[in-house]
């Protein structure tokens, strides 16, 4: 009895890791994902102080006026990233740009997710005529050639909604197909689990089983694919917003900024106008997917990294 | 196979007549006069309006005009344009061979530069000529569509000066003679390298993954035991057998190519279905609009079957029905 209680003694209980907590460990170890995760992380944070940054950079730290006198000068001490054709300071509107571009990218990929996760949890655990209905719906919404769509509707929306969340809700309600299809196919396979017999046996309600039982298990499919699609989204929304058919001209985004980039004379001459924002839209995409790999990698058990 | 590709045929008409109802609905919830350009813009008398929307049936009830609509768009009557004042059909025609060659370019571009990369790749995995790829197709994966287009017109175009930076023909070489195709040739080239590079990364790691797995199998172990040159092993034996499912590829390609399309011919001012499009939607050109948000939507439907039906042609193994 003595010397048992003496070997519990020596070897001290150790608590195994919780499975987000090895998650976390491969992360950190991942040190592209970190590096691209600072990166975002800066990206953010200027973005959301850009107000209170913004007069220490620059002298021209109002965005929304025009200055006469300021047009098109170069790179300098005083405009770091220099001014653009209508004497705004480059670097400014690459901070508030930062802000639309990034709150279009994320609530989109919010929408796209919840309506995602929403119906391809309830076709899946449901099945039979449910499971067919929504499907044979995601199809129909998948085969929409998109882009069309989107331009489409955002012109008939526009001017009877705020431009930007009309934006944000065509492409989140145009996108949500793919997640739909994935979140249902993981739930099809995790249902046939004996907990989930379990939990029905027990009187639990579908609600609950798929709130607290299979979600759970799906979510690091859906944190994933979250991240990939929220690049995604941010390429969409400077596309259209580059295209002219996206956020409204006056509020910058990244997008509207690359536009300028239309016009062969800013283009062949002025790339100090046009260039810093399409470096940081590539090396967000950039950061982001790299983000998105190491989570891949993180969250996946099998993997031995 | 030949019953499931009928009976997926017949499958589409009901997502097409679905299709239809939504640019239909589109199009009366859009401001104005849309299903057609015949009336005159510049007789602004109310009797005259009245009378033309008489005429061509916008006070008929709705489902009426949907079914006349429809049914003219079936024959081929898309209406007129109401920026040219000219049939929509001749509109999209004029523009449709421009289009056809920037996608068949890109997809030659394609095919050449992932064959080359994936058997390099595929030939000498884990070393450092295959990272240097994998690494190129990564930021070539990530880099959006336009950024890249706006780098290669700054670099090739206006820096290099290798290639014109607008349009898809020289205005001062004469149509049909020699100059005018190489002229064509240049033009198309720039944007289709760029739209072309779009899907190379996946081909790539398709074709090299693919290589590397059969490189495994038994009849490669075979082939060598019987002293066949390395060198043919790959080039024949192996290559043969990864292209096949490189083939289903070619459906998605279709709807991709679509979308990058709209954008590549705007950047590059390359006068295509794409730019038509936006083009239509800015200047209101109902009529050009509904149409081609038709004929796009039958396209991307097109491609999603091709691809389904080529996965079955290419590999037996997969049953369809």
């Amino acid at each position: 009895m003595a010397s048992s209680t003496t070997i519990t003694q020596q070897k001290k209980p150790e608590r195994s890791l919780s499975p987000w907590q090895i998650a976390r460990r491969k992360f950190v170890r991942n040190k592209l994902a970190m590096i691209s995760s600072f990166f975002i992380m800066l990206v953010t944070l200027m973005s959301l102080s850009a107000p209170f940054i913004a007069p220490l950079l620059s002298p021209l730290p109002d965005i929304s006026k025009v200055n006469i006198g300021a047009m098109n000068i170069e790179p300098n001490g005083e405009h770091l990233l220099g001014t653009d054709k209508s004497g705004r300071d480059v670097l400014t509107r690459l901070f508030y740009g930062g802000r639309i571009s990034l709150l279009v990218g994320f609530s989109a990929t919010l929408i796209v997710i919840t309506l995602g996760t929403v119906v391809g949890a309830l076709a899946g655990f449901f099945g039979g005529f449910i499971d067919s209905l929504l499907m044979r719906f995601t199809d129909f919404v998948l085969n929409f050639p998109f882009l069309v769509f989107v331009i489409v509707l955002n012109t008939i929306l526009y001017g009877i909604v705020d431009g930007l969340w009309v934006l944000i809700m065509v492409i989140g309600a145009l996108s949500w197909g793919g997640v739909a299809r994935l979140v249902r196919s993981k739930v099809l396979a995790e249902k046939e689990n004996e907990y989930i017999l379990a939990a029905l046996s027990i009187g639990c309600s579908p609600f609950k089983v798929i709130t607290k039982h299979l979600l759970p298990n799906v979510i690091s499919t859906i944190i994933v694919q979250g991240t990939l699609i929220f690049a995604t989204m941010i390429v969409i929304e400077s596309a259209l917003s580059y295209l002219g058919f996206g956020v409204p001209q006056a509020t910058p985004s990244w997008g509207n900024m690359l536009s300028s980039a239309n016009e062969p004379d800013v283009l062949q001459g002025k790339p100090w106008i046009w260039m810093p924002p399409a470096i940081i839209i590539t090396l967000t995409i950039l950061s982001i997917n790299f983000i998105g790999e190491g989570l891949k990698d993180a969250l996946n058990p099998k993997s031995l990294r | 196979m030949l019953k499931y590709s009928i009976r997926r045929l017949l499958g589409m008409i009901p997502m097409l007549i679905l299709i239809s109802i939504v640019v239909f609905s589109l199009a009366k919830l859009m401001p104005g006069d849309s299903l057609s350009g015949e009336i005159d813009p510049l007789n602004t008398s109310p009797e005259y309006i009245a009378e033309m929307r008489e005429k061509l049936g916008y006070n008929d009830p709705l489902p009426v005009q949907y079914f006349n609509w429809i049914t003219g768009f079936m024959q081929g009557d898309f209406g007129k344009s109401t920026r040219f004042q000219i049939p929509v059909f001749d509109l999209i025609m004029e523009k449709v061979p421009n289009t056809l060659l920037l996608g068949v370019t890109a997809l030659v571009i394609t095919y050449i530069m992932a064959f080359i990369m994936g058997m390099y790749s595929g030939r000498r995995p884990y070393t450092l000529g295959d990272n240097a790829i994998a690494g190129f197709n990564y930021v070539m994966l990530a880099i959006p569509s336009f950024v890249a287009a706006v780098f290669a017109i700054y670099i090739f175009a206006f820096q290099l000066n290798w290639f014109p930076f607008a349009g898809s023909v020289d205005i001062l070489v004469e149509e049909g003679s020699f100059e005018y195709y190489v002229s064509r040739m240049h033009h198309v080239l720039l944007p289709a390298i760029v739209l072309g590079a779009m899907s190379t990364a996946s081909y790539t790691q398709f074709l090299r993954n693919d290589i590397i797995e059969n490189s495994r199998k038994d009849f490669v172990r075979t082939a060598r035991a019987k002293g066949t040159p390395i060198k043919k092993i790959y080039n024949v034996h192996i290559l043969r057998n990864s292209i096949i499912p490189l083939v289903t590829f070619l459906g998605f390609d279709f709807a991709a190519l679509i979308g990058g399309a709209i954008i590549t011919e705007t950047i590059f001012t390359y006068p295509g279905i794409g730019q038509l499009f936006l083009e239509s939607v800015t200047s209101r050109d109902y009529p050009t609009l509904m149409a081609l948000t038709m004929l796009l939507s039958f396209l991307t439907l097109f491609g999603n079957l091709l691809a389904d039906i080529l996965y079955g042609v290419v590999d037996p193994r997969i049953r369809l029905d």
